[in-house]
């Protein structure tokens, strides 16, 4: 009777405690597939860092609806055949319930099947071609619609530029970003005089330095990937002698700085710069600097978007109430999050509207803002999408 | 007129980059996969010149000193007990050649590196502005293939060197030492891919697979030469303007399949490539 009474009471509260361990050891895992090697190995310790930073402050203040926030990070090589490895195991052993990260194109699109038949929630953080869509998949950079605009305008407003040349590397993203290009140049009354191309790990840009003397273009407008390619191409015009007005659609400050006197003059368009003013920005340098200290990976246009990522995880989730993936993904198109780069919400066709920054590199590295667009919009991009 | 110049320049850094590797094929039969990986290593001797604050000039030698140092080694060790297993060895250098790459990125990082050139700027010729470093490449590998055939015909090394690639198993029963032959020729190959490595540096990104796209080309080069120094450099210049003459008036993406493919078809048409006899 009595030590029935104290036995149940033990039990239940053996019970309850044991609920209560498992409950906060049932984390939501956000799978974290990207570059660690390959074409993106070198931006990506700071994309990782991004989302470390945002965990690590939203498990301080309890996390999401009660549960821990926990990153699986998983390496696709920045290719197709890495992304289907990583995607699997991510989804299909790790059973994570959300992936947020910046891949390649070859990479997301090698990667959205699988997506597709996990049903697992994807925010694809990396600027990209456009265009792409999948029921899953929410995108919070930069499409072609927002980042194009803002140079080709300004060359042809203060070049008085007329004739183009496109240069760009042999992939989706090239290809995509300058086929945009093209068509925004026509529609503004300019005109392509060339447009070379050269596969990915090509570092010869000889032929394509000969033809773009031959056209006598007005203004270069470059996409290649990430990397190598920039400074190999930069560094061999530079040797060439060509000073043309230069807008690279593809090099993220921590590169341009890097190349030194070669880069002065390159005109670059992007979501984001280090220096925004704003107090959101200057509180995620200032945590960022303090959480990583001399192993900081400077923050940048393909890394701030993945901690905003987290963030509009988080508020679908509560939200939706549940981690519920059918539920996340409705939540996602409405709910919003203040960021580094301002108000982020993936509310036109699954991408955001995003304010855009026309920055010129300086001799000594740094950035000078041209001009700032806000809230540019994405166009459409998934009208087939409900 | 800078087509033409293209047409040089392009075949010069292919001579420079193939020379290391036709070498050692033609001593030891063997194709030194690691080739790439000896190019990389080469491109960040520039890198350590800068830091240390030496003359930009200095980048070519100390890449040559670290090749022979480090080739040295590597035949010592991987290729010499593999000498009766050709097959096996080649095998050895193509991982050699990766782990190469992984220490390169383990010492100095993925990203790309800057190093400074000691040549800079254009130069007026002919009507057109041209790129001083791409001109000064044309006379580099000009005095590289001088050096080369001076020390293959002009020493006692170079002359046992030459009998050693006509025949080995004769000229051992002749009396000579052909393991400090293949010995030298590897460390001398090594050294010329990183010289080759740290040349290309002011037109190309510094970075751990700088070598790699290299290595294919240099491979096909060095395969339709057979062992002759000048069949090598006609092959360069012959290759190497089709695909400059392809890039330009086709396209780059075309332009960078055409080595491999002319290539192909050279040894298909003549076995022996463009090796006389």
């Amino acid at each position: 009777m009595n030590t029935n009474k104290w036995t149940r009471r033990a039990v239940a509260a053996a019970a309850s405690f044991a609920a209560l361990q498992a409950l906060a050891a049932n984390p939501i895992k956000i799978g974290v597939p990207v570059g660690l090697s390959g074409a993106n190995s070198v931006v990506a310790p700071s994309v990782v860092q991004a989302a470390e930073l945002a965990v690590e402050e939203i498990n301080a203040k309890g996390g999401v609806l009660g549960r821990m926030l926990e990153l699986e990070v998983a390496d696709d090589a920045s290719g197709a055949a890495g992304a289907q490895k990583a995607f699997d195991s991510l989804i299909f052993q790790k059973k994570v319930n959300v992936l947020i990260s910046m891949e390649t194109s070859a990479a997301r699109n090698a990667g959205l099947p699988i997506v597709t038949r996990g049903k697992t929630p994807y925010i694809y953080t990396s600027f990209y071609e456009g265009r792409s869509c999948n029921k899953y998949m929410f995108v919070n950079a930069w499409v072609p619609d927002q980042q194009v605009a803002p140079i080709v305008d300004y060359f042809m407003k203060t070049n008085k530029a007329k004739n183009f040349f496109l240069v760009g590397s042999d992939y989706a993203f090239g290809r995509g970003m300058l086929e945009f290009t093209k068509a925004y140049i026509g529609k503004k009354g300019g005109k392509v005089v060339g447009e070379e191309y050269l596969p990915m790990d090509g570092s010869d840009w000889t032929a394509v330095i000969n033809k773009l003397k031959t056209a006598k273009p007005d203004a270069i407008i470059t996409s290649t990937a990430g990397g190598a390619p920039n400074v190999t191409l930069t560094k061999q015009l530079r040797a060439a002698g060509i000073t043309l007005p230069y807008g690279n659609l593809a090099v993220d400050e921590g590169t341009a700085k890097d190349m030194g006197a070669d880069a002065e003059g390159i005109v670059i368009s992007g979501s984001y710069l280090t220096n925004i003013d704003s107090p959101k920005n200057k509180a995620f340098m200032a945590a960022m600097q303090k959480k990583f200290g001399d192993k900081l990976k400077t923050p940048n246009d393909l890394s701030v978007p993945q901690y905003e990522a987290v963030y509009l995880y988080k508020a679908a989730v509560e939200k939706a109430g549940s981690t519920d993936a059918e539920k996340v993904v409705t939540a996602l198109a409405t709910v919003k999050t203040e960021g580094p780069r301002g108000t982020i919400q993936m509310n036109k066709q699954r991408h955001a509207p995003l304010t855009m920054y026309l920055g010129q590199v300086q001799k000594d590295g740094g950035i000078k803002l041209l001009e700032t667009f806000k809230d540019v919009d994405p166009g459409a991009q998934c009208p087939n999408l409900k | 007129m800078s087509l033409l110049l293209d047409i040089l320049s392009t075949a010069a850094i292919l001579f420079i980059v193939s020379c290391g590797l036709l070498l050692i094929f033609g001593v030891m039969k063997i194709i030194n996969f690691a080739h790439g990986g000896f190019l990389t290593l080469g491109g960040y001797a520039p890198l350590l010149v800068t830091q240390w604050g030496w003359s930009p000039w200095a980048g070519g030698a100390v890449a040559f000193v670290i090749g022979i140092g480090c080739g040295a080694l590597v035949e010592r060790f991987i290729v010499r007990p593999l000498h009766s297993r050709p097959l096996d060895a080649i095998l050895a250098t193509w991982g050699l050649g990766i782990v190469i790459g992984q220490l390169i990125t383990l010492a100095f990082g993925r990203g790309v590196q800057f190093a400074a050139s000691p040549l800079s700027g254009t130069v007026h010729l002919f009507g057109t502005e041209y790129s001083v470093y791409r001109l000064a490449l044309i006379g580099m590998s000009l005095a590289v293939a001088a050096a080369i055939a001076g020390v293959l015909n002009g020493t006692r090394l170079g002359l046992i060197t030459r009998a050693v690639t006509m025949n080995e198993t004769l000229a051992r029963g002749l009396g000579v030492n052909s393991a400090r032959v293949r010995l030298s020729t590897f460390a001398f190959g090594a050294g010329l891919a990183c010289l080759a490595g740290a040349l290309i540096t002011p037109l190309s990104s510094v970075d751990p697979n700088m070598g790699v796209p290299w290595l294919t080309n240099a491979f096909m080069l060095a395969m339709i030469s057979g062992t002759s120094l000048l069949s090598l450099g006609v092959a360069c210049l012959l290759l190497g303007g089709a695909q400059v003459l392809v890039s330009v008036f086709g396209s780059p993406v075309l332009g960078a399949l055409t080595i491999v493919v002319l290539g192909a078809l050279v040894l298909r048409i003549r076995p022996g490539g463009f090796a006389r006899g």
